[in-house]
């Protein structure tokens, strides 16, 4: 690693990528052949089959749009083809994104001569697990041996704290108005560590609903008015739309643009002259709205964290829309913040992107196979270190390890003190940095007899710098159960990678040979403890025709799901009674969104809300009525994406789809809120039996915490915050039992109510064996021994069938 | 988070420890983990010796990030007594009459 190590970072856009490399001290937006630091995420394929990305492939949008695609990162892990009638092929989205990335590839090379195989490519905070995957693919398609996603606003973030001196320290806000959503991150420097404190945002609004907005203005003004739900009009909309996004970005600079088409539309077999005049005002009207919407969520961001506005350090602009002057304006005033000068809102979060890649220690360069010569030494160092003094840990590789070594800095002014090698070939030892520099170290090692060891590699480079923690996991991940609940095996906020296990038992039995008996393991993500509520991302299956043996009910599974840095996802089985491990997961594409489905939920929806609005009136609970509000607004949207989606709109299809979803969960905790009265009462009776319990039976730090979870009851009684109260209420519920469990009697107790359940176990001579077994226990006073009785007769205990499907039909509980 | 997976005793630091000297501890176990060093391989409970894994490690750090967690965990640290026996799990989420009589479902 005697070279300078060269990392790279992508951000690969909805309506626009960009690329940066950082070489440890600097960070450069790469251009590309036409000179401009971003590139369109367009593809075009001509009849030929020749294929071309970017700016030249924008200008076919609108004369040639059936054989141009664009904003196919919305269609990410769906299995939608995007069809090139002329040259006669389809390509899935993933296909597209990797032209994208190839044609950025290529633009670092021309640029650096350097062939680039690893990056940091960063994707959007709230992606689901197959959007992710898909993100990996098209970088595996596009020639890249080795990526890592990295969250947008995380980037956003780095870049922008990165140049921050420490007299900036202090909360940030990063503003991230993209293409399609919008990200505003709370985010914090101090000691040289970047924190995020809080996020939040919406995933359905975004430049592109700016350019709607003045589409459908435009439109209104033509003599023939368009409609997005006629699928006839499509082409002289999105003709329209493409003049719209001009003109928009012509009235960040002027108070005037002229919209005119060389070509009449035709609309309804009709041809219709587009000559219209729009100004900054006109724009101003139609898309503060859409503003304010994102300031909304800056606004409940800081409140959750208990920020007033203009207690901001700085707000940090990223995306295209933020250029325009007014909403410039609109930010700074409404958050009562400076806005942070010297940024490239376009650039900005590939240049995260390419710091964090450095920080992961990701050097983009290929692999050289040059020869090694010397003692060869495994290194682990920091790439990146807030840390002065980071520690740098070795171990020579074979026998006959040198006896010592020591580290020089390069520009000779320090050397670390001699380090032993320890007879396995270890060492430790510790480095001085410069600040914000990129140091190479030399290690010098010596032998038994004095004499210099030559070693490889000879030397390794750390950057002082702005450090990140691992990323965390963005949503919650877990196992659904035949009860309908959900097994949390990775909270949301989880540093990556992680890796947990837990032991299930099966609810059926897998007969051996029997195709038709399968013990489905679903795996969701979300943040409801119900599983329905949450998304199933994949499955794991143990089939009939793939056990050695039959697996009888009750049957432990341990399970464990495993998360890469970048957020892949891996899950394994294994079922310890036939020595087999299953770990063929079955991931789930993003399901398909046909308009009539669509058109289904949404009814369904609007029905479950009017129910909910009519008993919060009867009840008086305004919070949930306001909550409610929003959520019809919400469904408004939505049902304006329908239209377009039976216009032929994939991408407004899958939004909606995406809408209703999020409605749906927001629902179940607008439900919860309407129970409020019964979960009121619930939690006192929580509080009193926890009090008890854990005043009587628990340590010292159990009573000092439970006075926490008691406050934060408190708190959340007095906000009518429903789903924390929940939370709050497991917490107490989870000390109370572990100051329970304590006490002698608890087991004998738990038996005998196991007991009381005889009649409804499903293995009911198993069962009578097992509480002959544990009476006999009880008189012993063999509480081991009661406590495997009493757990194998929580594993007979029936199941709901209703909850089960709820459960995605899992086999596991 | 359970008294044995406290982040100050997975990174064997006291609960005065600095956030600089717990990112540099951090990043040093995580390199002797990976190279395999016999002396980071566990660490000391008051319930006995654990397994320290990478995960564990990134958990601890992650956790001793946010001033919330933080707290708790030094209050756990700090009123942990030198060494008890290991209770045993709460119980599994079954339908039970005892526990609705506990007051403990909704």
């Amino acid at each position: 690693m005697a070279e300078t190590p060269l990392y790279v970072g992508i951000d690969l856009g909805t309506t626009n990528s960009a690329a940066a490399v950082f070489d440890g001290e600097r960070v450069s937006v790469v251009r590309n052949a036409q000179g401009a630091s971003v590139t369109p995420s367009v593809v075009r394929i001509d009849k030929q089959g020749r294929v071309t990305v970017g700016t030249r492939a924008r200008r076919f949008l609108e004369q040639d749009p059936t054989n141009t695609a664009a904003e196919f990162k919305r269609l990410m892990g769906t299995d939608k083809a995007i069809e090139f009638p002329a040259g006669g092929v389809k390509k899935k989205p993933e296909e597209l994104s990797a032209e994208v990335l190839k044609a950025l590839r290529q633009d670092i090379t021309d640029q650096l001569g350097v062939s680039i195989e690893r990056a940091v490519i960063s994707v959007p905070a709230l992606f689901e697990l197959p959007q992710s995957a898909a993100t990996s693919e098209a970088a595996r398609l596009a020639g890249f041996s080795r990526v890592e996603l990295l969250q947008e606003p995380i980037a956003s973030a780095l870049a922008a704290g990165w140049r921050a001196d420490d007299a900036a320290a202090g909360t940030w806000l990063v503003f991230d108005l993209g293409g399609g959503t919008f990200d505003a991150s709370l985010l914090e420097t101090r000691d040289g560590l970047l924190r995020v404190v809080g996020h939040d945002g919406d995933n359905f609004l975004g430049g592109r609903d700016f350019d709607w907005a003045i589409t459908e203005h435009l439109a209104s003004l033509l003599s023939v008015v368009p409609s997005r739900s006629n699928i006839h009009h499509t082409a002289a909309l999105r003709a329209l739309r493409v003049a719209a996004e001009d003109a928009k970005i012509e009235l960040s600079r002027g108070e005037r643009a002229q919209v005119t088409l060389a070509q009449p539309l035709s609309i309804d077999d009709q041809d219709v002259d587009v000559d219209l005049e729009l100004t900054r005002a006109t724009v101003e009207r139609l898309c503060a709205p859409l503003v304010d919407r994102a300031l909304d969520v800056c606004l409940r961001l800081l409140a959750s964290n208990g920020l007033a506005p203009g207690r901001l350090a700085k707000v940090v602009l990223v995306g295209g829309p933020t250029v325009m002057p007014f909403v410039r304006q609109r930010v700074a005033a409404r958050l009562e913040a400076t806005l942070a000068e010297g940024h490239d809102p376009m650039t900005l979060v590939a240049q995260g992107a390419a710091l964090y890649a450095a920080t992961a220690g990701i050097d983009g360069r290929a692999a050289t196979s040059a020869p090694t010569t010397g003692r060869q030494v495994w290194l682990q160092y920091p790439a990146v270190s807030a840390d002065l003094t980071p520690h740098v840990v070795g171990k020579f590789v074979g026998s006959d390890a040198p006896a010592k070594l020591k580290l020089v800095r390069n520009d000779g002014a320090w050397s670390s003190a001699e380090a032993s090698v320890a007879p396995d070939g270890t060492w430790l030892t510790s480095v001085n940095l410069l600040p914000r520099r990129a140091c190479t170290f030399a290690i010098e090692a010596t032998g038994n007899d004095g004499k210099r060891v030559e070693v490889s590699p000879a030397s390794f480079t750390i950057v002082q710098g702005l450090t990140i923690g691992d990323p965390p996991l963005s949503r919650t991940l877990g196992v659904a159960l035949a009860n309908g609940h959900v097994q949390v095996y990775l909270e949301r906020g989880a540093p990556l990678p992680a890796r947990r296990t837990f032991t299930h038992h099966t609810v059926e039995t897998v007969a051996k040979g029997s195709k038709d008996s399968v013990l489905r393991i679903p795996i969701v993500q979300g943040e409801m403890s119900a599983a329905h509520l949450c998304r199933l991302v994949g499955t794991l299956d143990i089939g009939g025709d793939a056990v050695k043996d039959t697996v009888p009910t009750g049957s432990p599974v341990e399970v464990t799901i495993e998360l890469d840095r970048g957020g892949r996802m891996s899950a394994r089985a294994l079922v310890p009674s036939i020595e087999q491990v299953f770990e063929h997961v079955a991931h789930l594409l993003v399901p398909d969104a046909a308009p009539e489905a669509l058109d289904s939920a949404l009814r369904d929806l609007r029905r479950q809300l009017m129910e909910l609005r009519t008993d919060a009136f009867r009840h008086g609970l305004s919070q949930v009525i306001e909550k409610l509000d929003r959520l019809e607004a919400r469904l408004s949207e939505a049902e304006r994406d329908i239209d377009a989606a039976h216009g032929g709109d994939a991408d407004a299809a899958q939004r909606a789809r995406r809408a209703l979803l999020d409605v749906d969960g927001t629902m179940a905790e607008a439900d919860l809120a309407r129970k409020w009265p019964d979960l009121d009462a619930a939690a006192r009776q929580s509080a009193i039996t926890a009090s008890s319990t854990v005043g009587m039976h628990g340590t010292e730090a159990e009573r000092a915490l439970l006075q926490e979870v008691l406050s934060a009851m408190d708190k959340a009684r007095k906000d009518k915050d429903a789903p924390e109260l929940e939370r709050q209420m497991r917490l107490a519920t989870r000390l109370s039992s572990a100051a329970f469990n304590r006490t002698p009697e608890a087991w004998e107790w738990y038996f005998e109510d196991a007991a009381s359940e005889l009649s409804r176990m499903r293995d009911l001579p198993r069962a009578q064996k097992l509480v002959t077994e544990g009476k006999a226990a009880v008189e012993r006073g063999d509480t081991e021994e009661l406590r495997r009785i009493v757990k194998a007769l929580w594993n007979l205990l029936p199941d709901d069938s209703e909850a089960r499907k709820r459960g995605f039909d899992s086999g596991v509980r | 988070m359970t008294l044995v997976e406290n982040p100050f005793f997975v990174l064997g630091l006291s609960p005065d420890a600095s956030r600089i000297e717990i990112e540099r501890e951090a990043q040093k176990l995580l390199g002797m983990l990976e190279l395999g060093f016999e002396a980071a391989l566990t660490y000391t409970t008051p319930l006995g010796s654990r397994e320290r894994t990478p995960e564990a490690v990134r958990a601890a750090v992650a956790a001793l990030r946010d001033p919330y967690q933080r707290l708790l965990a030094e209050l756990w640290a700090r009123h942990a007594p030198a060494s008890l026996d290991e209770a045993p799990p709460p119980p599994a989420a079954a339908s039970s009459g005892l526990r609705k009589r506990l007051g403990w479902r909704p």
